[in-house]
């Protein structure tokens, strides 16, 4: 578990996307126990029922799974299922709000287009220095 | 289940009426923020609540059974008050803490005496020290040792972090989250530190000028308040219909708070910021000054 909680999105959503970044991640892997309400409640100070809020959106999506009397754990699959769930997201949350962006200050499709190679190649430059 | 019950609650002083026909519901089983303005009559509440003050009119009831003079149902509430170092005792307070914490435990049937002495050595409290001569930390530290070591199915703490530092602050609010996970006791906690807390709260309790404005769970309540911002007419536009709050304008540009109802959903065609609201802007929003 890593990361802050903000106030720009609901705490319960942090909670699940923090444990779903932490799948991919392989902090946590499949068919492995993950904290509990009440660990997280602990840990990030915040009242058990929204930690387990948060643990309930990933149980409902198939991430987590329920063993009875022990825990929730990490599903098999749970990883391809979140990438592929952020990959449908990535235009939602990145693309439609980068183009709404580009359009209200004025720049056209080939300069994002430009920019998008630039930012690749300097990752890419960044990554051959590593 | 187990409840508070308080109903039509009125209280007067004098002429100055506090609270104004207040009806709650108190569960088993949850942590309730209260919050207010100062003078808003949050004190008032949780006094009456306890049977400290007695109420104007109205009921206050614990599983049915009214609570005034009910030493059975009182058994199971706590009020840990806010203590002054010259409030208790005959004109300059002589009780040692340690004193103190003795009489809560006589007072507590299912006191915690274990609890109690855990807490003093983690706040490194001096028990012989006077409590006239504690720092205002000091004496929230003291009022957060009988609350908790109370063990009362119905804790209420009146700004249990005033006057305390950051670190024990964050101390207090993992306790409390602790002892709260191990009993299920209910807990109110009234604070102007709202930000911090927030998260800690299970449902949260508003009140404004001694009128209950908002009981709501705190999660619903953040997901259905919203800032928006932009050019006056299409804010204007957008929000019609909504009420208002915390209106400002600077030029072209105009800020408003509005509430969604239920499962609304803001609405999309306009070109507006839209911003989520904490807490603490919330109440702003609901409870700030009049320009």
């Amino acid at each position: 578990m890593n990361g802050i909680l903000t106030q720009e999105k609901s705490i319960y959503l942090q909670i699940s996307e923090m444990i779903e970044t932490d799948i991919l991640r392989d902090i946590l892997l499949e068919e492995e126990r993950v904290p509990s309400t009440n660990e997280l409640a602990k840990i990030y100070a915040i009242n058990p029922a929204t930690a387990a809020k948060g643990i309930n959106v990933l149980v409902d999506s198939g991430i987590l799974y329920k063993k009875r009397g022990i825990g929730m754990f990490v599903a098999a699959g749970a990883k391809e299922q979140i990438l592929k769930r952020r990959k449908e997201a990535f235009y939602n949350d990145f693309i439609k709000k980068l183009l709404h962006e580009a359009a209200s200050i004025g720049l056209d499709k080939e300069q994002v287009i430009q920019m998008i190679r630039l930012g690749e190649e300097k990752q890419s430059s960044k990554r051959r220095e590593g | 289940m187990e409840t508070i019950v308080c109903s039509k609650v009125c209280k007067q002083y004098g002429t100055k009426q506090v609270l104004k026909e207040i009806d709650l519901t108190l569960e088993k089983g949850k942590i309730y923020g209260l919050i207010g303005r100062n003078g808003a009559g949050k004190t008032t509440l949780l006094s009456i609540l306890s049977s400290q003050n007695p109420l104007s009119s109205g009921t206050v009831t614990w599983n049915g059974e009214a609570i005034w003079e009910n030493q059975h149902a009182l058994n199971h509430i706590c009020f840990s008050r806010e203590l002054s170092p010259n409030l208790i005792g005959n004109n300059g307070n002589n009780m040692k803490i340690k004193e103190y914490l003795n009489i809560a435990s006589y007072y507590y049937p299912n006191w915690d005496k274990k609890m109690a002495q855990d807490l003093v050595e983690k706040f490194e409290l001096n028990i012989k020290q006077k409590i006239s001569k504690l720092s205002k930390g000091m004496l929230s530290m003291v009022t957060i040792i009988v609350a908790l070591a109370s063990k009362a199915d119905f804790t209420f703490l009146d700004e249990p972090v005033a006057g305390l530092d950051i670190v024990i602050r964050e101390y207090f609010y993992k306790r409390l989250l602790e002892e709260y996970m191990e009993t299920g006791r209910t807990f109110v906690i009234s604070t102007h530190i709202i930000e911090e807390a927030s998260d800690l709260f299970e449902e949260v309790i508003v009140i404004k000028k001694g009128e209950l404005l908002l009981k709501e769970n705190t999660q619903e309540l953040l997901s259905r308040a919203f800032r928006i911002s932009g050019l006056s007419e299409v804010v204007d536009q957008m929000t019609n219909g909504y009420k208002k709050y915390h209106e400002e304008q600077i030029g072209r540009r105009k800020s408003v708070t509005i509430f969604l109802k239920g499962k609304e959903e803001l609405p999309k065609e306009y070109d507006v910021t839209i911003q989520p609201l904490n807490l603490q802007s919330i109440f702003i929003s609901l409870c700030g000054m009049e320009e």
